[in-house]
């Protein structure tokens, strides 16, 4: 289990999933006509995507962090941090250094929680919580500072900022290359109305066309996670000591040095989310912008067992909840549908099982949402902001693998003692 | 002892605040032996091993490896130096497989990646030709306590480690594992390898070594030569006094019954019967032992008599006051003081200072609480008078239970358990992990309670303890009590037997009798 190689069957299977959850909501989408056409189209997944991206960077700098044994709830702040850099490089000096210096704002917020935790031994928690109030008062200090005397900006947010640009996927959907204009093969399809066929296409079309060259980069960091922690004897090391620091020092491991550079680097990947919500989400710096993202990401770090594919499959689903409100409230209600066949499919399996107990209990949750869902015809207006945090809460519950942090995961180190 | 020297060290000190673990110490070790280093639990066999592998630096004294003056400052130096460890509490993380285990820190490399083809290849061609029999890409969680030994002996074999350290390497084996490492020790020991074995079981110490320096209070008492020293002199070594022995005076039996227990069954976690209708009655100022193979219902009886599992069937009486459907709390509060076999899950807060493990259990009563108020002064008063009466060596009633050696720690269990005067003590294993000198305490103290009116029911492993201590003593098989011997007529011999099922009472027990220890017990002097 502490290895997640990338070999061909795994990531064939993640395809068929995929696939699967497609062709699901594209029934449901049947199901739902006509109050709903937006449960599976480009725009959604496109939305879906961009919205996934700070969530999955929070979730992989909570990897790199809590894989190395420190609890790191400080990425919320690490995030702000990332902001406001973000936002302050990309008018300084152009959008990818904004990138770069949103990333070492993170970092920096991750340092000082790698001096305080590991240098100084301060509880993680109290740590990461002291991040989390320091940092959006830093951020309105340098706003005071750099942005109120700038023309749209305040002490509460900057002028606005260009975004890094964005790219169509040559071939898949009609991209440049080399100047010339190839086509735009999922779009087509995508356009064709066939049942469910073009809405699988539609999706594939949604992430990859028009997409921000720093998606691209984030997406990148999700296998390059994996790779140096777990193919690197640099990664063994990091995991060692968030496993067993003791034993790792036994070897000769400078543990401390591993925890203090997987923090950073976890300082970095929230720094990079923080920036990304800032330089191409919303084209802006404003105070709070990061709305929890930080925890959330750290939900997702728990949903995906404490590794960077299951993390990243738990901000797609945020991202989804998320786009879903967003864009197409009548949506959320067909989500009312989706989630009472997914609980009853549960309850079902429970059943075969014979956990009476907790196939009652399902059936129970499963009976009123299709009621709900039948008698209605749209949810009340509260309902949709809060859906992905429903969402999010709802899988945590359902999800049914044994979940395993890192043995020394939070507990403090001190060289020579046990 | 014309071999050369592998590793000296010569008048190492080490000071702790508080304590000097380390008085001058002096050891050498030749070539291809298999050198013991024993001494009492707090004797610094452990601090010295931990400053030979580099993990803490002596303040005096100088060490060569191989004739070099050497002087480390981490486990990596002494690793370069050819020295491997293996850890008392093993230093394997259980979340990563045995070849990650393995090669951390000294992992091989292709193009920047772990080579996991070449370290799997040396893990097997280690195991092979040591005969220690591993799977590579097993989960550590898995493997049982022998193999986690195995992973840990590979792990300093694969750093080219020419000295080997084992930390109480059996303490946590059973007899056939402890088989199959003395084995593997001597397989290690034939290819050249020298071997520092710490220890305090002495049976062991005598089958394996060569060669043996005993410790005692930080010093060096001597180092013998295995073959001409019997376990008693090695014993008299370590504590430096003629031996305690666990035998008493005659006692004169009072006919109060304090604990009465009658046909009591209780049903296990699935369902099958774990007690089968157990009688059993302890009069004041009696101690009433209980033998058996552990695992024959010995758990249950003391989890039933404290109210920890719920009766099936049956009754139980203290003092003429049925019991058998009281909570923990009240039993207690009625007079059962309780000394658990694991003192670490079960008798302590390993991270709380000593004053507040003396309140556990007494957390209601004054002099801890008043009213629903912890009572500070009040508390550390009577943690004081613990800690002077039953003698823990400790350099403070703020220190953690965590700083206290094993003896230590039980000391202050028996202590908080006696310090309420109950009427009946409930004492599972009292001496098991502890070292010579401590046990001696607490025979003496349990002794010493018995004549002040105080019933004991006395679960033990330990064959001598429970005939030297027990006034009656029942044995257990299966769940249910198979014999009533008198301790003045029993042999261990004969208990070994009853325990096994192969005696009848009555039975000609001279015939084929199993041995005088049955598995799991631990050797006494």
């Amino acid at each position: 289990m502490s290895t997640v190689p990338l070999r061909e069957s795994r990531v064939l299977r993640w395809m068929l999933m995929a696939l699967g959850v497609i062709i699901v909501l594209s029934l449901t989408q049947e199901l739902a006509r006509p109050e709903t056409t937006d449960l599976v189209s480009a725009g959604t997944a496109a939305s879906t995507l961009r919205r996934a991206v700070p969530i999955l960077l929070a979730g992989l700098g909570g990897i790199w962090a809590e894989r190395a044994g420190v609890v790191n709830i400080g990425l919320e702040g690490m995030m702000v941090l990332g902001t406001w850099f973000g936002a302050w490089g990309a008018l300084e000096f152009g959008p990818w250094w904004g990138i770069a210096i949103g990333i070492a704002g993170g970092a920096a917020g991750g340092l000082l929680h790698a001096v305080a935790t590991v240098g100084f031994g301060v509880d993680h928690i109290v740590s990461g919580v002291a991040i989390n109030i320091l940092a959006p008062g830093i951020t309105r200090f340098l706003s005071r500072e750099f942005f109120s005397n700038r023309p749209g900006g305040g002490i509460t947010q900057s002028p606005r900022v260009e975004s890094v640009g964005h790219v169509d996927i040559p071939f898949l959907s009609g991209g440049d290359l080399f100047g010339w204009s190839t086509p735009d093969i999922f779009g087509w399809l995508a356009d064709r109305g066939w049942f469910i066929v073009s809405d699988v296409f539609a999706v594939a079309s949604g992430v990859t066309s028009n997409i921000s060259w720093a998606t691209l980069l984030a997406l990148l960091l999700v296998p390059a996670t994996v790779f140096v922690l777990w193919y690197t004897p640099f990664g063994l090391r990091v995991r060692a000591s968030g496993e067993h620091p003791v034993a790792a020092d036994s070897l000769g491991v400078n543990v401390y040095r591993m925890k203090y550079t997987a923090v950073v680097v976890s300082g970095g990947m929230a720094g990079f989310g923080g920036a990304f919500i800032a330089i191409e989400q919303t084209g802006i710096y404003r105070e709070a912008q990061t709305q929890g993202r930080g925890f959330i990401g750290l939900a997702t770090v728990i949903f995906g067992n404490w590794r960077p594919v299951g993390a990243f499959l738990g901000s797609l689903l945020f991202g989804f909840a998320d786009a879903l409100q967003l864009r197409d409230r009548t949506a959320v209600h067909a989500l009312l549908l989706l989630a009472g066949v997914a609980v009853g499919v549960a309850a079902l399996r429970a059943l075969k099982q014979h956990r009476l107990s907790t196939a009652g209990i399902l059936l129970l949750v499963t009976a009123p949402m299709l009621w709900w869902y039948a008698v209605t015809d749209k949810v009340m207006g509260e309902l949709p902001p809060v859906t992905p945090h429903i969402v999010t809460l709802l899988v945590l519950v359902l999800a049914t693998s044994r979940l395993r942090m890192p043995a020394a995961n939070g507990l403090r180190y001190r060289r020579g003692q046990e | 002892m014309s071999e050369p020297t592998a590793v000296e060290l010569t008048g190492i000190t080490k000071r702790f605040p508080g304590v000097v673990a380390n008085d001058d110490v002096h050891l050498r070790v030749a070539e291809g032996e298999i050198h013991a280093v024993v001494g009492e639990n707090g004797a610094g066999k452990s601090t010295l091993m931990k400053i030979l592998y580099g993990m803490l630096p002596p303040d005096e004294g100088t060490m060569a490896v191989g004739g070099d003056d050497v002087r480390f400052t981490s486990p990596a130096e002494a690793i370069a130096a050819g020295i491997g460890m293996v850890h008392q509490h093993f230093m394997l993380a259980d979340n990563l497989t045995v070849l990650e285990n393995v090669i951390l820190g000294a992992e091989p490399r292709r193009r920047g990646t772990i080579d996991r083809a070449a370290a799997r290849s040396s893990i097997k061609a280690l195991g092979a030709s040591y005969g220690l029999d591993l799977h590579p890409d097993d989960l550590v969680e898995t493997l049982e306590v022998g193999e986690r030994q195995r992973v840990e002996i590979i792990k300093v074999l694969y750093r080219g480690a020419r000295v080997l350290i084992l930390d109480e390497p059996t303490a946590v084996l059973v007899p056939q594992e402890v088989e199959e490492l003395f084995r593997n020790l001597r397989e290690l020991k034939a290819q050249g390898h020298t071997i520092i074995f710490i220890d305090h079981k002495l049976e062991e110490v005598l089958t394996i070594a060569d060669t043996i320096t005993v410790l005692r209070q930080g010093r060096t008492v001597a180092t013998v030569d295995a073959d001409g020293v019997t376990a008693q002199e090695l014993a008299e070594l370590m504590i430096g006094s003629d031996l305690p022995s666990p035998s008493v005076a005659p006692h004169v039996t009072d006919d109060h019954v304090t604990l009465s227990v009658s046909g009591v069954s209780v049903v296990g976690d699935d369902g099958r019967e774990v007690l089968t209708d157990i009688d059993l009655t302890i009069h004041r100022g009696e101690i009433l032992g209980i033998a058996g193979v552990e695992g024959n219902g010995q758990v249950e009886l003391v989890e039933a008599l404290l109210g920890l599992r719920a009766l099936a069937a049956g009754g139980i009486t203290l003092e003429g006051e049925s019991i058998g459907d009281w909570p923990v709390r009240r039993r207690r509060e009625a007079g059962i003081g309780y000394v658990p076999e694991d003192r670490h899950r079960r008798g302590l807060l390993l991270d709380a200072p000593l004053w507040e493990n003396a309140m556990l259990g007494h957390q209601t009563s004054r002099p801890f609480a008043r009213g629903p108020l912890i009572d500070r002064p009040g508390a550390r008063g009577v943690t004081q008078q613990i800690v002077d009466q039953f003698d823990v060596r400790t350099p403070g009633i703020n220190t953690t239970a965590q700083a206290l050696s094993g003896g230590n720690q039980q000391k202050l269990l028996i202590g908080r358990e006696m310090i309420a005067e109950p009427r009946l003590l409930v004492a599972a294993h009292p001496t098991r992990g502890i070292d010579v000198g401590a046990q001696a305490a607490v025979w003496d103290r349990l002794r010493r309670a018995r004549a002040d009116g105080l019933a004991v029911l006395l679960v033990s492993a330990d064959l001598h303890e429970l005939i030297g201590l027990a006034d009656r003593l029942l044995v257990m098989l299966g769940g249910r009590i198979v014999a009533d011997l008198d301790p003045a007529t029993t042999t261990p011999r004969l208990l070994g037997s009853h325990m096994t099922g192969a005696g009848r009472p009555g039975a000609d027990t001279t015939a084929s009798g199993p041995p005088d220890d049955p598995p799991g017990a631990e050797s006494s002097p």
